[in-house]
């Protein structure tokens, strides 16, 4: 299943803030910051449960995070992603020439993945280094 | 067993986010935290994340062929100044989570250097800070809106996650001169996409389109004119919503806009921030209204304040030519990584891996970074010079400024492990090298 033209919002989560300052390359950041959470409406047509990866792509990249229901909805269209390592591999660098990237507000497509999982913030900055 | 003796600490101020909630109180026993109590989650996760753990740095590492060396602070001082030296346009970024002294050393030293230096303004406020420039601010301090408020939108923040203390201290459920009655006597209003945490505790919430919001900014503005606009909905939020919140606006006796980063980094950036600045300076024709950024880092707002008096410039500024020049379009982190124009780093207390777009990341990676870092992050972890400090605020003093500029003194709660520096005193110690090596 996959849902298109949806709206990716990035931003602190208080889960998100007490994973990072108890130890950003521990499994709780991953918990904490490597998931996409949905509107409840959205969720159900994606017609799986929630914790099942998926794949978050925009024009800018793309990241495999956990899936999991909003408690911040109804959000209709808008999917959110923690700020952290996995947000940053599908937001916008592009600031209009004001220095401030362009962290919230991609057009999004959302893919459930058969295989593929959910790396945590060491594997996924590897990814990043050229060798 | 012996019983462990606990010093108890009152009055701690918090290291952790712009609010630095000044009235903590810390337990320590054998040089550990014990017991936090006043802290938000957060603020209380930072104090006991001090205490020795392996995720915690205690010497100084170097990178020899792909894996970390322990090294002694002059092996790894000289060779940190080396890549300094050798850079042609080394940058300097963070500074946030650190105390002005440091801050003010970290100006020096680019200053020598000839390089960038940047704070973590760049990615939050830094759009804050150019409308400011632009228009000017009608702001205070936090205690005026506690004690006078009636009136209060959160717009684009969501403080039960990001400020947790934030409501209960200065905003909404706290009992101020004038508003004896506390949450009662304050009419919350807030503006953002999704219904979060904050909003479901409000009076209003309106719920606008992502990115519209200066759309919405301006539609107020209009109304407040008397203009009637010929649209049924603005931003996704009908007119009477609208109409409602400008009546509401007009008729407080004291109102105050929170903003937070669903201003400053959707797309319209600094021009979000000038329409609510411009917004609440008109108010200003009906009643008494204010605004303040909800600052992120504990210590951001010192950045600015001290990069400022150093050298003009708040941040993002470019020391190539032997003097400061301004312009973050051009010399902010972001940008410069984005097109490959730095060829050395230094991050002081900050992880970058972590916070900055995926392709400003990956030219990191290609130059030499050292990091001033006291814990693991992906940043630190594929560094090639790690020098551990300090935690500044817990376990050495230090002045910083809350998110509407008030300097607080950080108190020391607990010594740093052995031989530990301060940001301080590595960044002295990195300038005097540096020095030598350019023969000054």
């Amino acid at each position: 299943m996959s849902l298109e033209n949806l709206i990716l919002l990035t931003g602190r989560t208080i889960n998100q803030g007490v994973a990072l300052e108890g130890g950003k390359t521990t499994k709780e950041n991953v918990r904490a910051a490597a998931i996409c959470t949905f509107d409840t409406e959205d969720f159900k047509k994606l017609d799986i449960i929630p914790g099942t990866p998926v794949k978050v792509s925009t024009d800018f990249g793309e990241v495999i995070v956990y899936s999991t229901i909003s408690e911040e909805g109804p959000h209709p269209g808008i999917i959110f992603i923690p700020m952290g390592p996995w947000a940053n591999q599908v937001v916008n660098p592009d600031s209009q020439s004001c220095g401030t990237p362009t962290y919230k507000g991609m057009k999004a497509k959302v893919q459930v993945i058969k295989d593929g999982k959910v790396l945590d913030a060491l594997e996924l900055i590897k990814t990043l280094i050229e060798v | 067993m012996a019983v462990k003796k606990i010093k108890t600490v009152y009055d701690v101020v918090c290291p952790f986010c712009g609010t630095l909630c000044d009235d903590l109180e810390v337990d320590v026993a054998d040089n550990k935290i014990i017991e936090v109590r006043n802290g938000c989650q957060i603020g209380t996760k930072k104090f006991f994340a001090s205490n020795p753990s392996e995720h915690r740095y205690e010497k100084p590492l170097i990178k020899v062929k792909g894996s970390f060396k322990e090294a002694s602070w002059d092996e790894a001082i000289d060779k940190a100044a080396d890549i300094l030296v050798k850079a042609k346009r080394p940058l300097l970024y963070g500074f946030s989570s650190t105390e002005c002294d440091a801050q003010s050393k970290g100006v020096e030293l680019a200053e020598i250097l000839g390089g960038i230096l940047d704070n973590t303004a760049s990615v939050c406020h830094g759009p804050t800070i150019l409308a400011e420039q632009d228009v000017g601010v009608p702001t205070s301090t936090l205690g005026e809106y506690k004690n006078r408020a009636d009136l209060v939108i959160f717009w684009g923040c969501n403080p039960v996650h990001a400020h947790p203390r934030h409501l209960s201290r200065y905003s909404e459920f706290v009992r101020g001169y004038f508003r004896k009655d506390g949450r009662n006597d304050r009419f919350i209003v807030v503006i953002d996409p999704r219904n979060t945490h904050t909003a479901q505790i409000a009076d209003l919430f309106i719920q606008v389109n992502p990115s519209e919001d200066y759309e919405l900014l301006n539609a107020i503005r209009a109304i407040l004119r008397g203009v009637e606009l010929d649209e049924k909905e603005i931003s996704g939020v009908s007119m009477e919503s609208i109409k409602e919140l400008a009546d509401k606006a007009k008729s407080c006796n004291f109102g105050v806009i929170f903003f937070g980063m669903g201003l400053t980094q959707s797309l319209a950036h600094h021009r979000n921030i000038d329409a609510a600045i411009c917004l609440t300076r008109e108010l200003n024709d009906h009643t008494k209204f204010l605004i303040t950024p909800m600052r992120g880092h504990y210590n951001v707002t010192g950045a600015n304040q001290v990069f400022t008096w150093n050298t003009g410039y708040p941040y993002s500024i470019d020391f190539s030519r032997g003097y400061p020049r301004y312009n973050p379009g051009e010399f902010s982190s972001v940008e410069l990584l984005l097109k490959d124009q730095i060829d050395a780093s230094l991050m002081i207390s900050s992880d970058p891996a972590s916070n900055f777009p995926a392709a400003s990341v990956k030219n990191m990676f290609k130059h030499p970074l050292i990091v001033i870092e006291p814990h693991q992050t992906p940043t630190s972890e594929n560094a090639d010079i790690i020098l551990p400090p300090a935690y500044a605020g817990i376990e050495c003093e230090g002045t910083a400024y809350r998110m509407d500029s008030v300097p607080l003194r950080l108190r020391k709660v607990k010594d740093a492990p052995k031989g530990i520096l301060t940001d301080k005193e590595i960044l002295e110690k990195l300038i005097e090298k540096v020095k030598e090596k350019k023969g000054e």
